[in-house]
C-alpha cells in the first residue's frame, strides 16, 4: 500500500536547552555555543544555538511516522543545507513542500523546517523506498 | 590507514585528505535510540535504530578523531545514505577521514566522510558533513 501525501504530518519540535544538553550528551559535543551561555553571548551567535541536526530533527520524526517505521528502509538518502540555526524556545515544524513517484513504491521529496517566524532552518532532498507493509 | 587523535582547530592546511581515522566502536543502545525516535531525550520505545542516531555517531567519531568540530566552523550541509536497517543493541564500527577539502566563492569547504559497519562488517550506512572551515589555506587556527 503507499502513503498518502496527505498522511505525511506536519511534525513540530520544540528547542528547549534541555534538549540541547541531552543532544550533548548523547552526541559528547559539548561545544560551548550550544551549552555555555556566557561563551555563546559573546559569540557571533549572541547567545546560545541548538546542535545543527537538532533542527533536522522534526524532518525524521516526520518520515518515520509517515512510513510508520523506526528505521528509514535500506535505498533511502537524505541530503540536507543548513540554512539557519535554531535557538532554545524555537518551534521547528517540518512541512513537505513536494513529493514525486520516481517508480513503482520509490518516492522523492523535498521538504523544509521553519521556525515559529518562517524562517527556513533545513532543507532537506530525500528518496525513500515505501516498505512493503506501509 | 587509522589512527586516533587529537585534533581540535587543526588548520585548513593540515587536513590530510583520505586518511582514515577509527574504526571507532559504538553500540546503539535501546537508551540511544529511544531518545532520538521521538522528541529529543523522550523515550520513544524503537526497535531499529532511528535515523537520527546516525548523526549522533557522526559527531561522536568526529569527537574522537579530530576533537570535534573545529569552533568558528559552519555546517553547511549533510548526506546520508541508508543502506541497511540496524536492530537495536547492535555494536557498529564508525569510521572517517577527510574526503575533499576545496574553496568555492572564497570560502574553504572541507567534506568529513563516515563510514558505519555492523558487527558482521555489513555496511549500515554512508554519509558525509561538509563544513564550511574556519581557516583556509595560509592559515592558522
Amino acid at each position: 500500500m503507499t502513503p498518502e501525501l496527505n498522511e505525511f504530518l506536519a511534525i513540530t519540535d520544540t528547542v528547549t536547552q534541555e534538549r540541547i544538553d541531552t543532544y550533548a550528551e548523547l552526541s559528547t559535543d559539548f561545544n560551548p555555543l550550544h551549552v555555555d551561555p556566557e561563551a555563546a553571548a559573546a559569540s557571533e551567535f549572541g547567545g546560545i544555538i541548538a546542535h545543527g541536526p537538532i533542527a533536522l530533527h522534526a524532518f525524521f520524526r516526520a518520515m518515520t511516522g509517515w512510513l510508520g517505521v523506526d528505521a528509514l528502509p535500506a535505498g533511502s538518502t537524505v541530503s540536507v543545507a543548513y540554512r539557519a540555526p535554531t535557538r532554545p524556545d524555537d518551534e521547528v515544524t517540518c512541512e513537505l513542500r513536494e513529493m514525486t513517484e520516481i517508480e513503482p513504491g520509490k518516492f522523492e521529496l523535498s521538504a523544509e523546517c521553519l521556525t515559529q517566524d518562517g524562517t527556513v532552518v533545513v532543507s532537506v532532498r530525500a528518496t525513500v523506498t515505501v516498505p512493503e507493509a506501509a | 590507514m587509522t589512527k586516533t587523535g587529537e585534533l581540535s582547530n587543526i588548520p585548513y592546511d593540515d587536513l590530510v585528505v583520505d586518511e582514515r581515522f577509527g574504526p571507532y566502536d559504538e553500540v546503539v543502545t535501546a537508551h540511544l535510540a529511544s531518545r532520538l525516535a521521538g522528541p529529543i531525550g523522550a523515550p520513544t520505545v524503537a526497535s531499529f535504530a532511528p535515523p537520527a542516531v546516525y548523526p549522533v555517531l557522526f559527531l561522536r567519531a568526529l569527537r574522537r578523531a579530530m576533537g570535534g568540530i573545529p569552533a568558528g566552523s559552519i555546517l553547511a550541509k549533510q548526506e546520508l545514505e541508508f543502506v541497511r536497517e540496524l536492530p537495536v543493541d547492535s555494536p557498529v564500527a564508525v569510521t572517517t577521514w577527510v574526503g575533499a577539502k576545496e574553496i568555492k566563492r572564497d570560502r574553504p569547504f572541507v567534506t568529513i566522510e563516515f563510514e558505519i559497519r555492523d558487527a558482521e562488517d555489513q555496511l549500515i550506512l554512508t554519509g558525509r558533513k561538509i563544513i564550511v572551515w574556519p581557516t583556509g589555506p595560509g592559515e592558522q587556527a
